[in-house]
């Protein structure tokens, strides 16, 4: 299944989540518009009655004189949307000028002090209608009823709250808009240099780069950089590899061309056999050393830290197997919990080669030392062998650097181990011996 | 001797067959990681030389898979590749020894002969009992260093009674080591290899080197001289 892209993700919530937010909002808006708007319409309509109230002149009869104009003019206003009617036991005793030509169905039958709002239809429109009931009394303590009632046509303030609602939205809405248009800009903008990735990525891909650019935000730029390492090590991988190719068809010219010459040369068959013999033990160790040259990984900065000992101990256990009849005594010294930033399988050839020959030159001891300081491992392999002689020793080492130069012996062992310390930026040397014998010393960055 | 060889490439297999065969050594060679299991699993071998890239069942598995069985017989392992994590690997799978191709015949089985008498206590490259030494490397016979000329089937009884030297031998467990798999056998035979073996080491009957004993087998009765003989 494919999935949503990271933009995509982002536009789709931050969209969902503004249409929820504007939604209420404006949900919530429109009712408290609606809630207040009513208030203070039922309030202007109790004002109306008040008015009406004090502007009315009551008789000792029980009649009731109204003036002839009002201070509000919509009740002389014929048909104007407000209307006052004054009833005493179901007769009307006053209406409004504006309730003329109307034939409106006022409520008759509110109690004294009562206030009732009732929605009357009229036509088409909807009435709003406050009945409010008093009692008046005269000096002789005659009681008279009358109810008064304005009426109010709805139409007008509906439209209002629909105008209202109407602007509400294209306010909100427009918001919305905005800030969608927004978002989706800042997430641009944001996510502007995972697209960058990916563009350089396709133009290392294409081979116009060869590397990313170092130019990232500080969340990418570990990301970026670790590709740049790998892409690093890549690169010094397939050149090692053609090195050592080069290398390996180069130095086995020489051993060919001897082949080559002994059988044109016509020689004895048992020199032409001795001389293959020779040829082939070199093509052999040329092959085993150039391979392992190219196998080499060397030193790179993603490998995660390997237990040396582990390792150093697992390769004593297998010496001692192959060497049992010699009954090698072997001691080491490790630092506990050392551990190294280096392929596995580079450190079990080193420490294989080296330990290896310190086998089989030894007479029956070996020791191995690993210590750590300063970032820098350092190994100690010792023997109670022979040794190699003062004069030697330069000699055993830049031989060791040149596998084509040289042929039997500790060589190839030592070539292969010096070729790793190289590519650990490491050193080889030999060192003193505790044992009598030969000490090699390699020292290898921790990290 | 009785050897496992199990090793695909079939050129290299058939050489080495030959040769080690050459030694008078027994030998059942398996093309396959399966053929090669079954076989170890089978009988019981004086040595067994495995290579580690093998189809069906890798090189390791069938050493890890013979231990788990308990058979204890020395393994060495044959590696193209000359990795020391592979060597390690193989080693701490239960192998006793290995060897890197390509190898020298003579060091392939320097290095058998080596794990067989390492395997049966001897610590001496040459066997040496009493009068009679027996070189696997040139496989000379001697008593007191005249050399004594054997047949191929000789050779084979008398390696592998001095191998065993105080151990007394069943007549179905020389059958098994001398040997191949698919040759056709017959117990009398080795009454006549035993008593023509007398009739040479011990023409005047004053040494008698191979003890009969009767419903168990025979005994190789000269001593060990290679003193340092470990107990197994």
């Amino acid at each position: 299944m494919k999935r949503l892209s990271l933009s995509s993700r982002l536009l789709f919530t931050v969209s969902l989540v503004l249409t929820i937010f504007l939604g209420f909002s404006a949900l919530s808006l429109d009712k408290a518009f609606r809630a207040s708007s009513d208030v203070a319409h039922k309030k202007q309509m109790k004002n109306h009655i008040y008015m009406l109230l004090t502007a009315a002149d009551f008789a000792e009869s029980g009649n009731i004189i109204m003036p002839a104009a009002l201070a509000e003019p919509a009740f002389a206003t014929p048909s104007s949307g407000l209307y006052a009617q004054i009833i005493n036991k179901k007769n009307t005793v006053w209406q409004s000028t504006s309730l003329l030509g109307l034939s409106l169905v006022l409520p008759t039958d509110t109690e004294p002090s009562e206030e009732k709002f009732t929605v009357i239809k009229h036509l088409k429109s909807d009435l709003i209608n406050l009945a409010y009931g008093i009692v008046w009394e005269n000096s002789k303590g005659e009681e008279f009823e009358y109810i008064f009632n304005v009426t109010e046509d709805l139409s007008a303030t509906l439209q209002e709250k629909a105008s209202f609602r109407r602007s509400l939205w294209y306010w909100l809405g427009g918001t919305g808009l905005l800030l969608f248009i927004i978002q989706a800009l800042i997430l641009r903008w944001g996510l502007k240099p995972l697209s960058d990735v990916a563009e350089d990525l396709s133009a290392i891909e294409n081979g116009t780069e060869n590397r990313l650019s170092m130019n990232y935000p500080t969340e990418l730029r570990r990301l970026t950089g670790n590709i740049n390492t790998l892409l690093d090590q890549e690169q010094s991988r397939q050149q090692r590899y053609k090195n050592a190719l080069a290398d390996l068809a180069h130095s086995l010219k020489t051993p060919l061309a001897v082949l080559r010459n002994e059988l044109e040369l016509d020689a004895e068959f048992s020199k032409v056999k001795s001389q293959s013999y020779i040829q082939l033990n070199q093509v052999t160790n040329l092959i085993d050393y150039q391979l392992q040259r190219a196998a080499t990984e060397g030193r790179g900065t993603l490998q995660a830290p390997i237990a040396i000992d582990t390792i150093t101990t697992k390769i004593l256990t297998s010496l001692n197997k192959v060497y049992q009849s010699k009954q090698v005594q072997y001691s080491y010294h490790i630092e506990p919990n050392l551990r190294i930033s280096a392929n596995e399988g580079d450190m079990y050839e080193l420490l294989g080669n080296l330990l290896d020959n310190a086998y089989k030159y030894c007479q029956g001891q070996v020791m191995a030392t690993i210590t750590a300081k300063d970032n820098i491992v350092t190994i100690y392999i010792d023997d109670d062998g022979q040794g190699i002689p003062a004069h030697a020793q330069t000699d055993i080492l830049k031989r060791g650097k040149r596998m084509d130069t040289q042929t039997e012996g500790q060589g190839l062992g030592l070539a292969i181990a010096s070729d790793i310390v190289d590519a650990y930026q490491g050193t080889l040397s030999l060192g003193q011996t505790q044992l009598g014998g030969a000490c090699f010393v390699i020292t290898l960055p921790q990290r | 001797m009785r050897i496992l060889l199990i090793e695909d490439e079939a050129q290299l297999r058939e050489q080495t067959k030959q040769e080690l065969q050459r030694q008078h050594l027994t030998v059942d060679a398996a093309s396959d990681g399966k053929e090669g299991l079954y076989l170890g699993l089978e009988y019981n071998y004086d040595v067994a030389v495995i290579d580690l890239g093998l189809p069906h069942i890798p090189g390791i598995e069938i050493i890890q898979r013979l231990r788990a069985a308990n058979k204890a017989f020395p393994i060495l392992i044959l590696t193209a590749r000359g990795r020391w994590q592979d060597k390690v690997e193989g080693l701490e799978s239960g192998a006793d020894d290995y060897l890197v191709k390509p190898f020298h015949f003579e060091e392939l089985s320097a290095r058998i002969h080596a794990l067989a008498r390492r395997a049966s206590g001897w610590s001496n490259p040459i066997l040496a009992c009493g009068e009679i030494t027996l070189n696997p490397a040139s496989q000379q016979v001697t008593r007191s260093d005249v050399d004594i000329e054997l047949t191929a089937y000789e050779y084979r009884l008398l390696h592998f009674l001095m191998l065993h030297a105080g151990d007394v031998i069943s007549k179905t467990k020389l059958i098994d080591h001398i040997y191949e798999q698919d040759h056709d056998r017959d117990s009398n035979v080795i009454e006549v290899f035993i008593k023509r073996l007398r009739s040479k080491l011990d023409p005047d009957k004053t040494l008698n080197p191979i003890e009969t004993l009767r419903g168990r087998g025979y005994r190789f009765n000269l001593v060990n001289d290679s003193e340092t003989s470990l107990p197994q």
